[in-house]
């Protein structure tokens, strides 16, 4: 790769696949045939040594991305390069290059020890055994798994695999890495010494890409983050920049009784106020969830209740706070990540 | 890159793949009755079938004679058996194996590395081979003591005609291998190609016996030759001259399957790539 080049190079890039009705053994035959955009022409380019974050809801597309760049799956058309190839023409390279963890803890063999599922790993990337040996307990130690090397790895907890895999990844030394859902699974003790690692990672020179449905996680990891939804992106920029696209300084979170028909609109309507999302809140208590957004809340609030008050509402909860991703989330899409 | 080069990467993958793949094996507690119980226990049945069906003082053994062309059914027997178990454990091997790693996630972690992945289904199937060496060696020591069984003629036309059809066996468990990672199902599959095999392959009972289409049906199977050939040569002493036909359709076999099986996973390859269907749904 050199110098000026960036790490990761999407162009265009489209992944749609083809449905089939399942049933039975053969399950052909009498199937109609659906087609699914999961990545709906999408861009990017990450620059090296920056840690870059593909943020969205589930089945946003951001696996199907991932696995676009890592050359597990065929992109139906656009093009990706990574460290400067060619994901379909120079798949072997890309391959050399990159460390992908997908589905962590599933990505080794539980009847193995973590030693021997290195050493495994190891003679796959064709690492001569001595270098190996060394690069091995090196990794080994880094990942804080030095003490239980030798043990089957269906003993290990979550944590322990995920870092396995990572140490699995991280075995060719490869300049870049691909981490899809890094976190996902693990006690928060264990994901902030996972986001420490990912930290040193890229404080050794690596580049990062990583995927996420944590917002705060993104926020707190990533120099920049794409927000993808339904195959496409619908931001991109680092985290402050996204929350001050916002062009707010605060956000009221109102939780009301009842259906709110046409209130939106009202609030809309109100001085001061830029943007309202409206959704059925996920407490199960029948009550909706208001996200407005304005540029004073203080001057605001006041009028903001009594709209509500006025179409015959009743205010159960009310939080004024700081814009996060979540927020712009909200407003780019209204509706909620955790959906 | 040099070919040499290539070759030897190509083995060292191999090895990797069956020394991982021993090593998993060893630790599930069930290896000891696949290798050294299930073997022995299998042919017991056919073989006091057998001697129910030949009377006591074995009357009907000339009718057997008559068609079979002896009148030892145990080895007649033990030679289609091995010969078929060793086609189950193929198959069941190299499905499995491309299944399993598909369920546990670890067959896109492999695909993930720099390497060739028929390497490592070849790989799977060195262990495979090893493993029923062993398995085929107990047998073979067993048999000789519980049922007196033992190999009166050439060993090397033995061999060989054992080669061959083994050749043919992978061939079929590597097209196997494939169908499997698409299909996503293994037990079916086997069950359904190895009972094709039991049925037509005349493992415990000449093919005189069966109706004229069936006839047809087996000389389209190449354990059929297998078991015949190697009948012929081990227990009854035939000659080159008498299996050339055999060796001939058996390395046939060999060609078209081997040839098959790479090309089906060669395709399998390609199409993974474009429905993901590496990962388990
Ligand atoms: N191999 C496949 N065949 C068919 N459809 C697929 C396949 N893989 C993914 N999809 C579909 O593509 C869409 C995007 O899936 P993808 O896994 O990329 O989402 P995601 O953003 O990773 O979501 P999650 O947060 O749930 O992991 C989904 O609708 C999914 O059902
Ligand atoms: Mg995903």
């Amino acid at each position: 790769m050199n110098e000026r080049q960036d790490a990761v190079e999407v162009v265009g890039l489209r992944k749609v696949f083809e449905r089939r009705a399942r049933r039975g053994l053969l399950r052909r035959a009498q199937g109609e045939e659906k087609t699914l955009i999961a990545v709906d022409g999408i861009d990017f380019r990450v620059k090296r040594g920056e840690i870059f974050g593909l943020l969205g809801p589930n089945g946003a597309g951001k696996t199907t991305t991932i696995k676009m760049l890592c050359t597990l799956l065929s992109p139906t058309s656009g093009t990706a390069r990574v460290a400067g190839h060619d994901v379909v023409r120079e798949a072997a390279k890309v391959r050399c290059s990159l460390g992908t963890v997908l589905t962590g803890e599933r990505s080794v063999y539980w009847k193995l020890t973590g030693r021997e599922n290195l050493r495994y790993y190891a003679a796959l990337y064709r690492i001569p055994r001595r270098k190996a040996r060394e690069r091995i307990a090196e990794l080994l130690e880094r990942l804080e798994l030095a003490g239980r090397a030798d043990e089957l790895v269906e003993k290990y907890s979550s944590g322990m695999k995920q870092r396995l895999a990572l140490a699995r990844a991280l075995l060719p030394s490869p300049p870049i890495l691909l981490l899809d859902e890094p976190t996902v699974g693990l006690d928060p003790q264990a994901a902030r010494n996972l986001r420490q690692t990912i930290f040193d990672l890229k404080a050794e020179g690596k580049t990062v890409l990583l995927t996420t449905h944590y917002m705060a996680e993104a926020d707190e990891l990533c120099d920049r983050i794409a927000i993808i939804d339904q195959g496409r992106i619908i931001a991109l920029d680092s985290p402050a920049a996204l929350k001050e696209g916002l062009g707010a300084k605060e956000v009221v979170r109102l939780e009301i009784q009842g259906e709110p028909n046409g209130l939106g609109d009202a609030l809309r309507a109100l001085a001061l106020v830029e943007s309202v999302a409206v959704r059925p809140s996920a407490n199960g208590a029948g009550t909706c969830e208001l996200q407005v957004i304005t540029s004073n809340s203080r001057r605001s609030i006041g009028p903001i209740i009594e709209s509500v008050r006025a179409a015959g509402h009743e205010v159960v909860h009310l939080q004024v706070v700081q814009p996060t991703l979540e927020d712009v989330f909200i407003r780019l899409t209204g509706k909620s990540l955790r959906d | 890159m040099g070919i040499l080069k290539r070759v030897r990467d190509g083995l060292g993958i191999m090895l990797a793949v069956a020394v991982k793949e021993l090593i998993q094996f060893r630790r599930y507690p069930s290896w000891v009755i696949a290798v050294f119980i299930w073997p022995l226990l299998f042919p017991i049945m056919s073989v006091f079938s057998a001697r129910a069906l030949a009377g006591p003082e074995g009357q009907a053994l000339h009718a057997f004679a008559a068609l079979s062309g002896t009148t030892d059914y145990t080895g007649y027997i033990i030679v289609g058996l091995v010969m078929w178990m060793w086609l189950n454990m193929t198959l069941w091997t190299l499905g499995s194996f491309m299944r399993s790693e598909q369920i546990r996630g670890t067959l896109e972690a492999t695909w993930l590395c720099p390497v060739s992945r028929l390497g490592v289904l070849l790989g799977a199937t060195c262990s495979q081979l090893l493993i029923s060496m062993v398995n085929l060696t107990v047998s073979l020591i067993a048999f000789r003591y519980i049922w007196g069984f033992r190999i009166v003629g050439d060993l090397g036309l033995t061999a060989l005609l054992f080669i061959l059809s083994a050749a043919a066996v992978y061939g079929l468990g590597i097209a196997f291998a494939s169908l499997v990672m698409w299909v996503k199902e293994a037990n079916a599959m086997v069950f359904l190609v190895r009972g094709l095999f039991m049925v037509f392959c005349g493992m415990t009972y000449p093919l005189a016996v069966l109706p004229g289409w069936m006839r047809i049906v087996s000389r389209g199977l190449p354990l059929t030759y297998s078991i015949d050939g190697i009948r012929a040569v081990a227990l009854a002493g035939a000659g080159l001259a008498d299996v050339m036909g055999h060796i001939a359709a058996l390395a046939a076999f060999a060609v078209v399957t081997l040839v098959a099986g790479f090309v089906a996973f060669r395709w399998t390859e390609r199409r993974v790539l474009r429905t993901g269907a590496l990962g388990h749904h």
